[in-house]
């Protein structure tokens, strides 16, 4: 039964290509009522993902379900869910209103709609003209407006601000925040974590098809451990002072300063004055999250 | 209705929002002109053209020409969704790539219709000022041939876009098609009625290409030359052994469009749209 939730669950998901394998035993959960960062590097398996999701693309095993149901057996898909994809196309000769016009027959939603989406995209004004001579962020729009037309529980983003400019972006940000406040789901990929950080409440992170992280974005930012970098002419001696004193998690950096993990900067000098080393530069490192993002991303590799 | 009622729809207004459906109708007329307009000067030449209907059979030659422009368009109009990646809007808002599948068919069905209708229109007024006199002599034949004409283009419409979907590439799809129509067949059919195996021979009128020719050549070919000799006249108009009748060509015409339909409905249901 269609639940009417708006939430999407995929479970053990896996699509082998042939000997590759775009996405392996993946699970996630995207709640309703928040925008959902769905982040990994390119390649990951995020658009193949988002595909099997909207049954464009079939799994090899596991399944995934929009309001309990999968794509295939919703009543009426394309109100259920509306969906901004990276290779989706317009035929350039047609123009964007004609292109909305087709969408709308299909969905069976009533014309006037079509000029409530332009509307709320910014395209009325260019709507009559052939979309070959659009520019790429422009089509974005249009495909946004498209995936709006059936007035959609649930939103369903593939790097949307590709092609966007600055104040575009900084529109759809906003444009989604608004719409997941109406209590709707909005799940929106990216390949830039910078992009998504500030509009986004859950986070989904993949590497090499599989999940390496799912949660509120505060919980990655505090889970974030900060290190201290030494700059030291006696590493070597250093390293083991602190091994000696129980401080363990310590890297040597491509510099050939120690990244040093779980203690503050006090403690680093204190242990080297104690050990008789010269120090000289003691650094905190911030909690980055882009860093974070790649860090999670090469453990998943390993 | 209901079911398929919005998916058609929506094709009507991807039919009309782009030119290929009237790019392709110029050439149509233009044949139907140029065929009919020699085809009854022709008649008039050989003296004895007021008791043979030469009509019906300009008309009929006209819709064996025009035909593959209903098959063309079909193929160009259903590929064209996969070259320009419309498909995925097309799929998740039609609720099923079935109904998707059934507009592409039915809208190249009617653009064949189309077509047709246009061929026969602008082929007798062409022939009747070629002619001269405004006589239409065999008007049973000629409305004959007219209705099997558009039966036959609507299944070339059917069956292209059947191919178009099941291939999905626009320019591999066109050139399969066309190869097979314009040279494949003809090289099969030569081979099939030379192999001296009588059984081969008389299969050559089932192929699709001749199938349409043959159902087209039947009204005429009794006009012209008497139910005895009929069906040598449709032997070698359309180049096979042994035709069927009319009816007989189109159901095996129809069988070659359901075979196609089913075979792209299998393909497209499971295949990944990436």
């Amino acid at each position: 039964m269609d639940d009417g939730s708006g939430r999407i669950t995929v479970h053990d998901l896996t699509k082998q290509f042939g000997s590759v394998s775009a996405v392996a035993g993946l699970d996630l959960t995207v709640e309703p009522g928040g925008v959902t960062g769905f982040l990994g590097p390119n390649g990951s398996g995020k658009t193949t993902t988002l595909r099997m999701i909207l049954g464009l693309v079939t799994p090899t095993s596991g399944e995934a379900r929009i309001n309990g149901m999968r794509y295939a057996e919703l009543d009426a898909p394309g109100r259920v869910v509306g969906a901004v994809l990276e290779a989706q196309g317009f035929h350039p000769a047609r123009s964007g209103r004609a292109h909305l016009r087709v969408a709308a027959a299909a969905l069976g939603v009533p014309d006037r709609r079509v000029d409530e989406v332009l509307g709320l995209v910014g395209l009325a004004d260019p709507a009559g003209r052939a979309v070959g001579g659009w520019s790429l962020g422009m089509k974005q729009r249009l495909a946004l407006a498209t995936a709006l037309l059936g007035d959609p529980r649930v939103l369903v983003l593939d790097e949307p601000a590709n092609g966007l400019d600055p104040e575009g972006i900084a529109w759809l940000r906003e444009f989604l925040r608004g719409f997941a406040r109406q209590g709707r789901t909005v799940l929106v990929s990216s390949h830039l974590l910078a992009e998504v950080e500030q509009g986004v409440d859950h986070l989904v992170v993949i590497d090499a098809g599989r999940c390496v992280y799912q949660g509120r974005l505060e919980r990655l930012r505090g889970t974030g451990q900060a290190r201290v970098l030494v700059r030291c002419p006696d590493p070597l001696r250093l390293a083991q002072a602190l091994a000696a004193a129980g401080v363990v998690e310590i890297d040597t950096l491509h510099d050939g300063r120690l990244g040093v993990a779980g203690v503050d900067a006090a403690r680093v000098g204190d242990v080297a004055l104690a050990a008789g080393v010269a120090v000289h530069g003691l650094v905190e490192e911030r909690v980055d999250l882009e860093q974070m993002f790649l860090q999670l991303v090469s453990e998943g590799r390993r | 209705m209901s079911v398929v009622g919005p998916a058609l729809r929506a094709e009507w207004r991807r039919v009309v929002s782009t030119r290929l459906w009237w790019a392709l109708l110029i050439p149509v007329v233009a044949l139907a002109v140029l065929v009919n307009l020699f085809g009854s000067l022709l008649g008039e030449g050989l003296g004895d053209a007021g008791d043979l209907p030469v009509l019906p059979a300009s008309i009929a030659f006209t819709l064996t020409l025009t035909a593959v422009f209903a098959a063309v368009y079909g193929t160009v109009a259903a590929a064209g969704e996969f070259r320009h990646r419309t498909v995925t809007t097309a799929y998740l808002t039609a609720g099923g790539r079935g109904r998707v599948l059934v507009g592409k068919l039915v809208a190249g069905g009617c653009v064949g219709v189309l077509y047709a209708v246009v061929a026969v229109t602008t082929g007798v007024v062409a022939g009747v000022l070629g002619q001269g006199a405004g006589r239409v002599p065999g008007t049973g034949a000629l409305v004959g041939v007219a209705v099997v004409g558009v039966a036959v283009a609507a299944l070339w419409g059917v069956l292209g876009a059947a191919v178009g979907v099941l291939l999905a590439n626009q320019v591999g799809a066109l050139v399969v098609l066309l190869v097979y129509l314009q040279v494949g067949e003809l090289v099969l059919a030569a081979v099939m009625n030379n192999s001296g195996s009588a059984a081969l021979a008389r299969l050559t009128p089932y192929l699709p290409g001749n199938a349409g020719d043959v159902a087209i050549y039947d009204f005429p070919a009794r006009a012209l030359a008497g139910p005895d000799l009929a069906d040598q006249v449709v032997e070698q108009l359309a180049g096979v052994t042994a035709p069927p009748p009319w009816w007989g060509a189109l159901s095996v015409l129809a069988g070659w469009a359901a075979l196609a339909a089913v075979l792209a409905w299998t393909v497209a249901d499971r295949r990944d749209v990436t």
